[in-house]
């Protein structure tokens, strides 16, 4: 070897050696962790991890079994049911259960005529009788050769009759809508996420839009650049929480929203929301009393289950600092957290 | 007592622990470099000019790496390529190239996507989209390509395949961003099946998560269901630059090193030297995300269908070249 390689070979081995993190970012340990002080769950609140269901409620902390992989639970405003997106290789279904993932009943299907579907995101009405989803149903099957759109619609079933019916076209090539909820308190309101394009050279818009389910009219609730987006409605109805896309970061915010579906919406009542929580957040929940929100959010490489309490007097504000109910446990990022008494 | 047997001085106890120190020294070294060399060989097999085709161009420009003292500005050639079966492995299509400008004077770091369907003369060639040269020359025709149209002097490349970008993000437990927007694609392409030609159906969720290596690769490659078709796709595989970049910044590059080499060996090249590596590994991990900036060159571009009837990318090059002396100041090849 001549003396340059051995030089090179040298300082290359000091400078690795000044290389060791001085913030370890956390690798996925596998399983849910809980700190060593545990914060007791108010209610029962529903988390994925690894596409597997757990529930956490007081200290207690229970994983429910399905027969495959799934995402986004919701829950009726009493707990006696949950909805689930299940996953199959090329598809996912909805699916409602008893709280303890029993006595399942399907309420979508995996295919039809234009190929195989897609279906995310349930969440139940006031009533626990009506489900809105995304699905790509209504696409025009699509080919290599045929290349055709299959973004996310939303689409509503009523559980009563088993009719499904599309609530809302999505633009096409944006990937579609998303984050879709119905308003407590009212039968006729719908809020949810619009992605679509916007500004010069494009870039990705979302935008918080509230919807009249009695006339379809919808209105958007944000800018038109920008990216806001999973809304998520109070109990009472009054107050919109949801997250706002900043410079390396995803802050949650929150918002009055009018107590009457209203059409004109100028200024756009997010540009007078309230910064509540500040970092890299997903998934805003309201708890059942309205008095804390909890959420995911990115700490060391891991999104972890946060819980945040609130102040409502004149205006809304947090309480306190947002307490950890996971460690380390890289929840799923990317589906909804439920929360019931 | 006994006696040196050169001199037949006798020899006294203290010179022999000296000559005992002196000796159990150098086999410490020597130990020391062994190791070494063993720790770092699987990074020194991914540094070597495997690139057969490097050289092929005669007379292709090929600017010069600045000192390593230097503050001067430091370019890379980021690209990447489909290299499943279903392509001859000597001549892969760059789907992706990215221009790395790193500036130490300013630590500023610039990454500028150039688009895969861009109009261009290669040298030695006609017109063709920027894609080919890769494909024709390898990285040297590649690099030649980009500073002719560009004039962007490129100091280093390095190539990325498709299981390269799986297993870089894998070995860094996965990445976490932002998902734009909901990605779905009907037609995408099955990367590891048998043929390379099969489907799948692709969704991803819009908004904050973490990303696994099939699916940041899913997330980077999948054109179908964006009305931005390819542009959109630039700007989330710088997205994915940066998240990699901030991911490998919490890690412990010591213990990972090798391991992350063994696993990259055959999926990554690139002519960086050792020291430069470790240099430029060292300038990242202190880059925040406010450090970098993201730029594209889509507003001076517009659709055209080739003379051979191909839906192409033509070039403003007047305007292009204005934005770019924007963006690298006076350090673009006259």
């Amino acid at each position: 070897m001549n003396r340059r390689a051995v030089v090179v070979l040298l300082s290359a081995m000091l400078a690795l050696a000044g290389c060791t993190s001085s913030s370890p970012v956390a690798h996925d340990p596998g399983r849910v962790v809980l700190p060593g002080k545990q914060l007791p769950v108010p209610g029962r609140l529903y988390a994925t991890k690894s596409r597997a269901l757990y529930r956490f409620s007081g200290t207690q902390l229970t994983r429910l079994r399905f027969a495959s992989r799934v995402k986004d639970p919701a829950v009726t405003p009493s707990g006696d049911r949950i909805a689930v997106a299940q996953l199959q290789d090329q598809s996912a279904t909805i699916v409602v259960s008893d709280p303890n993932g029993q006595n399942r009943q399907t309420l979508t299907s995996a295919s039809a005529a234009e190929g195989p579907l897609w279906a995310f995101a349930p969440g139940f009405d006031g009533s626990g009788q009506r489900i809105v989803y995304l699905t790509d149903r209504g696409k025009q099957p699509s080919s290599p050769q045929n290349l055709q759109p299959n973004d996310l619609g939303v689409w509503s079933y009523d559980l009563a009759t088993g009719q499904s019916r599309r609530l809302v076209q999505p633009f096409a090539y944006t990937g579609g809508d998303s984050d879709p909820s119905y308003r407590p308190g009212v039968s006729d309101q719908l809020l949810y996420t619009t992605y679509l394009y916007g500004g010069a050279p494009p870039d990705p818009v979302a935008r918080l839009t509230w919807m009249s389910l009695r006339t379809g009219a919808t209105v958007y609730l944000s800018p038109n650049l920008g990216r806001n987006f999973e809304p998520a409605l109070s109990p009472d109805g009054r107050y919109l929480a949801y997250v706002r896309a900043g410079s390396g970061s995803d802050d949650l915010l929150v918002m009055p929203l009018a107590p009457t579906y209203t059409r004109e919406q100028r200024p756009y009542p997010s540009e007078s929301a309230v910064l509540i929580q500040s970092g890299v957040i997903s998934q805003p929940v309201w708890s059942p009393d309205g008095r804390s929100i909890a959420f995911l959010m990115l700490t060391k490489g891991s999104f972890d289950l946060f819980i945040l309490p609130l102040t409502i007097d004149s205006a809304i504000h947090a309480a306190g600092v947002a307490q950890a109910v996971t460690h380390g446990s890289f929840l799923d990022a990317d589906s909804r957290l439920a929360w019931s008494s | 007592m006994s006696h040196s047997p050169a001199t037949g001085v006798p020899d006294v106890p203290g010179s022999r622990r000296v000559r005992w120190i002196a000796l159990g020294a150098i086999a410490l070294a020597l130990m020391m470099i062994s190791g070494l060399l063993i720790y770092l060989s699987p990074v020194l097999a991914l540094l070597e000019p495997h690139d057969p085709a490097l050289g092929r161009v005669a007379g292709a420009p090929v600017a010069t790496p600045p000192p390593l003292d230097s503050k001067q500005r430091i370019n890379i050639l980021l690209l990447g390529s489909d290299n499943d079966q279903k392509f001859p492995q000597d001549a892969l299509l760059a789907q992706t190239m990215i221009v790395v400008s790193i500036d130490p004077s300013t630590h500023q770091v610039t990454m500028l996507s150039l688009p895969r369907d861009l109009w261009v003369e290669i040298p030695g060639h006609p017109g063709a989209k920027i894609d080919l040269a890769y494909a024709e020359g390898g990285a040297a025709l590649a690099r030649a390509t980009v500073e002719k149209a560009f004039k962007i002097p490129i100091h280093y490349y390095a190539w990325v395949g498709l299981n390269g970008l799986v297993r870089v993000v894998d070995r860094l437990g996965g990445i976490d961003l932002d998902v734009l927007h909901p990605v779905l694609d009907d037609n995408y392409p099955n990367d590891f099946s048998d043929s390379g030609y099969g489907t799948e159906r692709v969704y991803l969720a819009a908004g904050p998560q973490h990303l696994d290596g099939r699916h940041a690769l899913q997330y980077v490659r999948s054109r179908h269901g964006d009305l931005l078709s390819d542009f959109g796709r630039s700007v989330r595989q710088q997205q994915l630059l940066l998240a990699i970049q901030q991911r490998a910044a919490g890690m412990d590059l010591v213990t990972a090193l090798p391991t992350f080499a063994q696993d990259l060996k055959g999926h990554v090249k690139t002519d960086l030297d050792l020291v430069r590596l470790t240099q430029l590994a060292l300038f990242m991990r202190n880059l925040h995300p406010a450090d970098v900036r993201q730029a594209y060159i889509s507003p001076y571009v517009r659709d055209a269908t080739s003379a051979d009837g191909q839906q192409i990318l033509v070039a403003d090059w007047a305007a292009v070249h204005t934005y770019l002396r924007q963006l690298f100041g006076g350090d673009l090849l006259p």
